[in-house]
């Protein structure tokens, strides 16, 4: 069969010495950020990026979704421990997490949790191997409209499906493109938005933007936060569910990853939806809904599991589309494209060793991280005290250094100073900075197939609904506008 | 803070509300946006111009700003949290921070800078002491230079005598 060739071809890719490094690499400093409250997974990879210009693609890809996937088994441990989550996926596992920890059952919880994570893992890995390929097939006859049409489709869903209010994220969106636009034009050569600055003639710096949206803006909301209190590590004994957990887990992890994979799959939606969506589902066909709160099992299960089905699963539309399922695989777009890679349906055709090393690695990351947070669960809840105090002025260094090593230029120090200011402007506005990043890095590619699917129609915008698979998009667009309408009229009444 | 609940909040609370302050400043940078892009040549939808795109945007980002403000306005919005509250002291220090190593760097070099950016930032959590400090600064730089300058051969000089 053809896909055990391409396994082994990707499992030697990855296997190798280096690839292997990468590999363990990112999924200990993914574990790490993830244990940390107060750097997430997109200021993770915001801030190795500048690292990555110096390593082949196909291991800095390795490297760079390890820290991805590797943040989201390492998120709940803060969670369950000191109910402060360590990602934002990590939040919604602080409701069944933290009592559990009270009722001295932190051991178990952390147990599920990670056994949860690889499951999840496990179905996303096995859906991107099984998947992918043939939507790439799929995608072959994509032409402008579609593309427009798919990419409209995933700004919404990124905008719409979040926590936060529909119109806030629209507004980011719409900014996000318009930032995308700085520059010059391509097909004209005029300067858009320059004002004279010839650093700007080129866009805005990606790295630069993300850490100053990201990393800066929350090192300056978490400065003033003291040091986690001590938290006890337990032993290992502890950490053994019993055969009752184990029944109400397992099935909540499978419908968890389920959930996850489909979210995941969907570009423009990331893990956090996933994971607040399976632990709504749980709550509603739970038998006795009022034990959730108070240190449910299925409340940390099913989460977990769909926040790292979803991470992986998201890979299938950012490798075979170029769209990027949330805004920390955007950034891993954006990475790619600097390496000369233009993901799209002919990815896996082209650079098979790429996609298939990559899939590798994740299985291989997979069990790295298994034992990375059960028999070194210590290593990490020790770190965790490390006073914040301390740990705040290395990273602004370390993505000071990161962005000026770029091009050696101070002028994108500058932007991390401009864009850490707005991002904490945002922040106090409840303004989400992801769905502006997904609109920053799509903008460009959404007004060229724009403007040649229009070219193409000669300005009839019916091109968009006459072909079907365009029109489909569009529909679900439209479908998921006026759902975030109607919920938000009925919270009125 | 939420004592005064009952019935309609004041006017000046409910202006001052995230998102009241949100949607306007939206609509003032959609409509900047759009005098920008009213610069540059519009062209037709069928060889669409490069300020066509940015018009659109532009507009959209006016509308719901718009949009935004005045639901705001009209239905008010739930109290914000504890953390939504802001911090003047992390806010300047870690720019203030930003700002003096993006200004010594090229004059001054990495160690400098590096030593700069980390004794202004760490003011901004008020919980070291000046002599802490200097310690993780000076740590930091050496540090620093020693990664990036000798062990990744990065273009950063030490010391610089640029003027």
């Amino acid at each position: 069969m053809d896909l055990f060739a391409n396994l082994a071809l990707g499992f030697h890719t990855a296997v190798s010495p280096a690839a292997l490094f990468f590999c363990f690499l990112g999924v200990t400093l993914g574990t790490l950020i993830g244990v940390l409250p107060g750097i997430g997974a997109m200021a993770a990879i915001a801030m190795l990026l500048p690292v990555t210009y110096h390593i082949p693609p196909t291991e800095a890809l390795i490297m760079l979704a390890g820290i991805y996937y590797g943040a989201q088994y390492g998120g709940s441990t803060a969670s369950i421990l000191l109910r402060l989550p360590g990602t934002p996926q990590a939040a919604v596992v602080t409701l069944d997490g933290y009592p559990m920890a009270q009722q001295g059952r932190a051991g178990v919880a952390l147990f599920i949790t990670t056994i949860a994570s690889f499951a999840g893992s496990v179905l996303g890995v096995l859906l991107l191997a099984g998947f992918a390929p043939l939507l790439a097939r799929a995608a072959m006859s994509f032409q402008a409209a579609e593309y427009f049409a798919l990419m409209v489709l995933g700004l919404m869903a990124a905008a719409l499906l979040t926590q936060g209010s529909p119109v806030r994220g629209l507004i980011m969106v719409a900014a996000g493109l318009i930032l995308g636009t700085v520059g010059t034009d391509l097909q004209t050569g005029t300067f858009r938005f320059v004002y004279g600055i010839p650093e700007l003639a080129d866009g805005i710096g990606l790295v630069a933007m993300a850490m100053g949206l990201f990393g800066v803006s929350e090192v300056i909301a978490n400065a003033a936060r003291g040091g986690a209190p001590a938290a006890r590590r337990p032993r290992w004994r502890e950490m053994i569910p019993t055969r009752a957990d184990w029944r109400a887990a397992i099935p909540a992890m499978t419908r968890g990853a389920g959930i996850g994979a489909g979210f995941g799959t969907l570009p423009g939606t990331g893990s956090s939806i996933a994971s607040f969506v399976s632990y709504a589902v749980e709550k509603r066909i739970a038998r006795d809904p009022s034990r959730f709160g108070k240190g449910a099992i299925e409340g940390i299960s099913a989460p977990e599991a769909a926040n790292n089905a979803a991470a992986q699963t998201a890979f299938i539309p950012t490798l075979t589309l170029g769209v990027p399922g949330d805004a920390v695989l955007a950034l891993m777009l954006g990475a790619l494209i600097i390496h000369g890679i233009i993901p799209g349906p002919g990815l896996i055709a082209q650079q098979p060793a790429l996609f298939w090393g990559l899939v590798a690695s994740f299985v291989l990351g997979n069990l790295m991280l298994l034992v990375l947070n059960l028999p070194l669960i210590g290593l990490w809840i020790s770190i965790l005290r490390i006073p914040y105090r301390l740990l705040y002025p290395a990273i602004l260094v370390f993505i000071c250094i990161g962005v000026f090593s770029i091009r050696n230029s101070a002028f994108d120090i500058w932007l991390v100073l401009i864009f850490g200011a707005i991002g904490y402007g945002m922040r106090l506005l409840r303004f989400e900075p992801a769905p502006l990043l997904l609109g920053f890095i799509l903008g460009p590619l959404l007004e060229q197939y724009l403007r040649r699917a229009m070219t193409v129609s000669r300005g009839d915008p019916m091109i968009f609904l006459e072909r079907p698979i365009s029109a489909a998009f569009l529909g679900l667009a439209a479908l998921l506008l006026l759902h975030s309408l109607y919920t938000a009229l009925r919270r009125r009444g | 803070m939420s004592d005064e609940d009952a019935g309609t909040p004041p006017l000046r609370r409910r202006l001052a509300a995230p998102g009241v302050i949100g949607g306007a400043l939206s609509l003032l940078v959609g409509l900047w946006v759009m005098g920008e892009a009213g610069s540059y040549a519009l062209g037709t939808a069928r060889r669409m111009g490069p300020g066509y795109f940015p018009m659109l945007l532009g507009a959209l980002m006016a509308i719901l700003g718009t949009v935004l403000a005045a639901t705001a306005f009209w239905r008010g919005e739930p109290p914000g949290e504890a953390e939504d509250r802001a911090d003047p002291r992390a806010l300047i220090a870690v720019l203030a921070g930003l700002g003096a190593f993006a200004y010594l760097l090229p004059r001054a070099g990495l160690i400098p800078a590096v030593a700069a950016l980390v004794m202004i930032a760490a003011q901004g959590s008020g919980q070291l002491r000046p002599l802490a400090a200097l310690a993780l600064a000076g740590a930091l730089a050496v540090l620093s230079w020693a990664i990036f300058g000798l062990g990744l051969g990065l273009q950063l000089p030490a010391f610089a005598a640029r003027p």
